[in-house]
């Protein structure tokens, strides 16, 4: 059906998969908002859509109708073969988003700081696609191949990379996401910056690195020491949020990294696994952010110091969490660790054959993102510990009832396809989509997923059986509680979690590093502000309203206009 | 021959309102509405017009041209009759409830139509000292309607506007006196038909620069700009519109358009400095814009950035920047004059242009905040919206004709629109409501039917550049593309 619409739409084996996973995250994100949305209970999100002047229905059937135009303009988006429609599309998606956000309870001026920021990357994009149209003459993508001989082609590449990087929050251009992740309605971030956004600027990157450009060598170290500073950055915010979402948000833009470091390898082993960490991120991704809406439905906050003792009330969302944290930190038999293992992969290949600076830069960015992997499992045990495990804050009645199916329902489905797509790594996934979609990709190490699995449970098995047989009980014994050589203020008589990774925040260099990144040092935002407020402060005062002023510049412009035209 | 119709409806509507809008009630809105519906009419209908004859020329009183004056319909004529007349026939339906708050509602109208004669008459008129006189009309009429209030702030705006205002006037017939010493005529075609037989001397480029410096402040170009971002937001909102949305057009890039595209030939230094000109207008204005609180004030400085996109266009040259740049002037003249008809009905309805002072308004005000979105929307260029289209095609133009870093700059100071629109959409319609605005109304019936309009034309405008309406807009292109080939065309048709 769809080559009728050429050449302004295609469909190939690169983004087929890509509008698959947008249909399942639509569909899911919807069942998903019939619990959450719901009106009737009293949540602080359905107050904040009554709040924002969107009365109950109304405001709903305005919520659900910007989330289907969001899935049909962003299929539209992956599926467009043509630049300008790309463009149209890819613009219009920033204003749904920024129309999802402003639904969210006090989420007016992070609505308008994302939109700042990803229309503003749009326009830059606009500027490529004319560089593009310049150097080519066409604007069909797929008869586009530029190769890296000029300096208009690397400024057309950055611009759409910037494009891309915006969307899918890679390093500098994230600054919108963790605050988002806070303020906006859970469904919508779970949906658009979670899932949505990923899968379209990795795949964009991916189109533009693969069939638009031919990658050099700097621009692939370029792309893998974008990656390889986001993982570190953003987990090392990560670790020290007090709140679920905002921590959520960082790891969102950490994952990202992986990706862009995947397609920077510039070898196929590397990029599919960067295709493929982008598909396994927006599944756990999106699961995790349902999980803290349920908590948020179930609580009323996901403040972490709040938190606690949950794995008993909601049991089935526990489990859901559980295995998307594992996936999110790459423990086999997960999804995450193949596809992390694949961009490991490619980085090593990299120091096999090619030459000194790139290998540099591998050997760099493979510390970088193994040190990133460990750093997210770390920040994800204080996450189940304060959220599921631990105690609660204070003796809640202790009803093992869930929140409603619609809402678990989506998180289980998530973490089931965590599994499959991590133990049958080999036989769906990536046989079926990512392997089409990248041609010659070759595997240096052996990882018997289904072998492995069977060993980890095995493991387990034996685990629980020696724990039950020998009888712990009797010879249990109370000490003080024990948490990496942390001091823990048991004053509250309960380890919250929250404090796990202060000694970090407490290190000298690193503390005025977090200190001016919670100022927003390192905020592109924040920092062009000031730069135009500065400009504009200067600019104004020149604008004094005096007459005489005025008409001394009219004079002036005369006199230039005369010296460049009668000179 | 439609073409006279252009100044004498207004003029007679100004006329009659004069004479009995103050005796029968309603009697002026009916009439400059009506007015204004058939000048809409009539300049849609000059679009057939056009396609069949190519060129029309009404010599007023029967007397040939180089003698006589003469009235000139072409595409560019057709082009700018719509946008003007399409903008003034939904501000006069706008004006309906708005201008209750004001006395003297005759008097406004009056003005009102006088200004618009004017605007018609600068249009379609063939004859250098015309295009004065008429320009001095919608002058002398724009200050008035600036002092409309009539409050402390609206007379020293006006008063600015009048000091400066003369002076550019005094420039530009200056020109209009050394060509007409230089050629011995004062029709265009003929001034033109004069000029390619003399040698290009400095008498030329002096009185392009006199031209450049008058047209230029009533343009708004930096560093002629200083009056509008007091003058646009003194008047009553309607005047707002039709000021930022086609005044400044007509006056200044219409003008300035026939005068160097199609009297004195375009040097490419001539280019270079329209281009110059563009760019500091288009960053100045928008560093400035976004540092305003009043939301008035904000637009009025877009606007001088968004001129000069259109002259950067128009600066470029080629065809296609010039489609950008007409296309950009039709978006530009709907967008902005659909922003200061919201701005009327958020002051309408909280007595305040404070963005400080505001928020969580599109709760009480759906029609305007959501006008108001597309509005903003459509000029930072947000997909698919109009603005999107003309803004691409102006990029996509400077990119094709080599100027790297300006594309760029115009790209950045894109952002900053945008910026600034939702800073303004931010502190309005977003965020916590005022409690003590809990209770507001939405402005009255005709002021929401005519944003409505505006905001659904905003949405379509793209189609301009679609296959079946880009005759229109090219059309006005070739105009300018001729260049010299004008007068031809115009002794052609008298033949």
């Amino acid at each position: 059906m769809i080559q009728y619409f050429y050449p302004w739409l295609k469909l190939d084996n690169l983004n087929s998969f890509v509008v698959l996973a947008i249909g399942l995250f639509s569909v899911l994100t919807i069942i998903y908002s019939l619990g959450f949305m719901n009106p009737v209970r009293n949540t602080e999100s359905a107050k904040a859509l009554v709040s924002n002047g969107v009365k109950g229905r109304r405001g709903l059937i305005q919520y659900y109708a910007y989330i289907i135009l969001t899935a049909a303009i962003s299929i539209g988006a992956v599926l467009s073969n043509n630049l300008i429609l790309l463009l149209v599309f890819w613009g219009f998606l920033g204003l749904t988003l920024y129309l999802l956000i402003n639904m969210g309870d006090d989420a007016s001026s992070i609505a308008k700081k994302t939109f700042i920021i990803v229309g503003g990357s749009d326009a830059l994009m606009l500027l490529g696609i004319g560089i593009i149209y310049y150097l080519t003459g066409t604007l069909k993508m797929d008869s586009i191949k530029l190769e890296f001989n000029n300096g208009l082609t690397v400024l057309a590449y950055l611009c759409i990379a910037v494009a891309c990087f915006a969307k899918a929050g890679a390093m500098p251009f994230h600054s919108w996401i963790p605050d988002c992740a806070k303020h906006a309605p859970v469904p919508v971030v779970a949906y658009l910056p979670a899932s949505l956004d990923k899968l379209l600027g990795i795949y964009l990157l991916a189109r533009i690195s693969l069939d638009l450009f031919v990658m050099n060598e700097a621009l692939n170290i370029f792309l893998m020491l974008i990656g390889a500073f986001t993982i570190i950055a953003a987990v090392m915010m990560a670790l020290v949020q007090h709140n679920m979402k905002r921590l959520l948000g960082y790891h969102a833009v950490s994952q990202v990294g992986y990706m862009v470091l995947g397609i920077g390898t510039g070898n196929p082993i590397g990029i599919a696994g960067g295709i493929f960490h982008m598909l396994n991120n927006s599944i756990y991704k999106q699961d995790l952010f349902l999980i803290s809406g349920n908590v948020e439905k179930k609580i009323g906050t996901t403040d972490l110091d709040k938190l606690g003792g949950l794995a008993k009330t909601m049991p089935l969302t526990y489990i859901s969490a559980l295995i998307a944290s594992l996936s999110i930190s790459g423990v086999p038999p997960f999804n995450g660790f193949v596809s992390k293992w694949m961009v490991y992969q490619g980085l090593i290949n990299n120091l096999q054959l090619t030459t000194y600076r790139l290998r540099l830069a591998s050997v760099l960015c493979l510390v970088a993102a193994m040190f990133g992997s460990g750093l997210t499992l770390a920040s994800f045990m204080k996450l189940i510990h304060a959220t599921f495990l631990g105690q609660s804050k204070d003796s809640r009645p202790k009803e093992s009832s869930d929140v409603s199916w619609t809402m678990w329902l989506p998180c289980l489905i998530l973490a089931i396809i965590c599994v499959i797509f991590g133990v049958f790594a080999y036989e769906v996934p990536l046989k079926y989509f990512i392997l089409p979609a990248v041609k010659g990709v070759t595997f240096i190490g052996t990882w018997y997923a289904g072998l492995s699995t069977l060993l980890v449970i095995i493991g387990l098995v034996l685990g629980l059986l020696i724990f039950k047989l020998k009888g712990l009980r009797p010879t249990m014994r109370q000490d003080t509680a024990f948490v990496g050589g942390e001091a823990i203020d048991l004053k509250q008589d309960r380890v919250t979690g929250t404090e796990f990774y202060n000694t970090i925040k407490e290190l000298r260099v690193l503390g005025a590093i977090y200190k001016r990144a919670e100022a927003g040092l390192f905020d592109i935002y924040e920092q062009g502000k000031n730069i135009v407020f500065g400009i504009g402060k200067s600019l104004q005062y020149l604008h004094n309203g005096v007459l005489p002023t005025y008409l001394v510049w009219m004079l002036l412009g005369m006199m230039g206009l005369f010296m460049v035209l009668l000179l | 021959m439609i073409l006279p119709f252009f100044v004498i409806i207004p003029l007679g509507t100004a006329f009659l309102i004069s004479l009995f809008g103050k005796r029968i009630k309603n009697l002026s809105d009916l009439l400059a509405n009506l007015g204004t519906l058939s000048l809409l009419i009539f300049s849609l209908y000059s679009i057939p017009q056009v396609f069949v004859h190519k060129i029309l020329v009404y010599k007023v009183g029967g007397w040939i041209p180089p003698i006589g004056i003469c009235m000139v319909l072409d595409g560019l004529t057709s082009f700018m009759l719509v946008t003007v007349n399409l903008v003034s026939f939904l501000v006069t339906l706008y004006s309906v409830n708005y201008m209750e708050r004001y006395t003297d509602k005759h008097r406004f109208y009056t003005l009102f139509m006088l200004m618009l004669a004017g605007m018609n008459g600068i249009i379609i008129t063939g004859d250098l000292f015309n295009l004065f006189v008429f320009l001095e009309i919608a002058s002398i009429a724009s200050y008035a309607l600036v002092a409309f209030g009539t409050e402390a702030e609206e007379l020293e705006a006006s008063f600015k506007y009048a000091v400066m205002g003369s002076v550019a006037s005094s420039f530009i017939l200056l020109g209009i006196a050394l060509l007409y010493s230089y050629t011995s005529t004062l029709n265009m075609a003929d001034i033109s038909l004069s000029l390619s037989g003399k040698p290009a001397g400095m008498m030329v480029s002096f009185v392009a620069v006199l031209f450049l410096a008058g047209f230029g402040l009533k343009t708004a170009l930096v560093p002629f700009h200083a009056w509008l971002p007091d003058a646009h937001p003194s008047a009553p909102a309607p005047i707002s519109a039709m000021l930022s949305g086609v005044f400044i057009k007509t006056l200044g890039i219409y003008a300035l358009c026939r005068v160097f595209f199609n009297i004195l030939t375009v040097s490419s230094r001539l280019l270079f400095v329209l281009i110059v000109l563009g760019m500091i207008s288009m960053v100045v204005g928008a560093f400035l814009a976004i540092a305003q609180t009043d939301i008035k004030r904000m637009f009025a400085y877009s606007s001088i950035s968004q001129i000069g996109y259109i002259i950067f266009a128009l600066g470029i040259g080629t065809p296609l920047a010039i489609l950008g740049g007409l296309f950009h002037l039709f978006n530009h003249a709907v967008f902005k004059s659909l922003l200061f008809l919201n701005s009327g009905a958020i002051e309408y309805s909280t007595h305040t242009r404070n963005l400080n002072r505001l928020g969580g308004l599109s709760r009480s005000l759906p029609v305007t905040g959501y006008t108001s979105l597309l509005g903003s929307m459509a000029i930072s260029g947000i997909p698919p919206l109009g603005g999107f289209w003309s803004k691409l095609i102006i990029i996509i133009a400077a990119i094709q004709a080599g100027y790297f870093v300006s594309s760029v700059v115009a790209i950045l100071i894109s952002i900053l629109t945008l910026a600034y629109y939702l800073k303004f959409l931010k502190f309005t319609f977003f965020g916590k409501i005022n409690e003590a605005r809990q209770n507001i109304r939405e402005a009255p019936g005709l002021m929401k039917l005519s944003m409505i309009l505006l905001g659904i034309i905003c949405v379509i405008s793209g189609l301009l550049i679609a296959p079946l309406f880009k005759p229109f807009l090219q059309s006005a292109v070739n105009v300018l593309l001729l260049g010299n080939g004008y007068k031809e065309a115009v002794f052609g048709a008298l033949r």
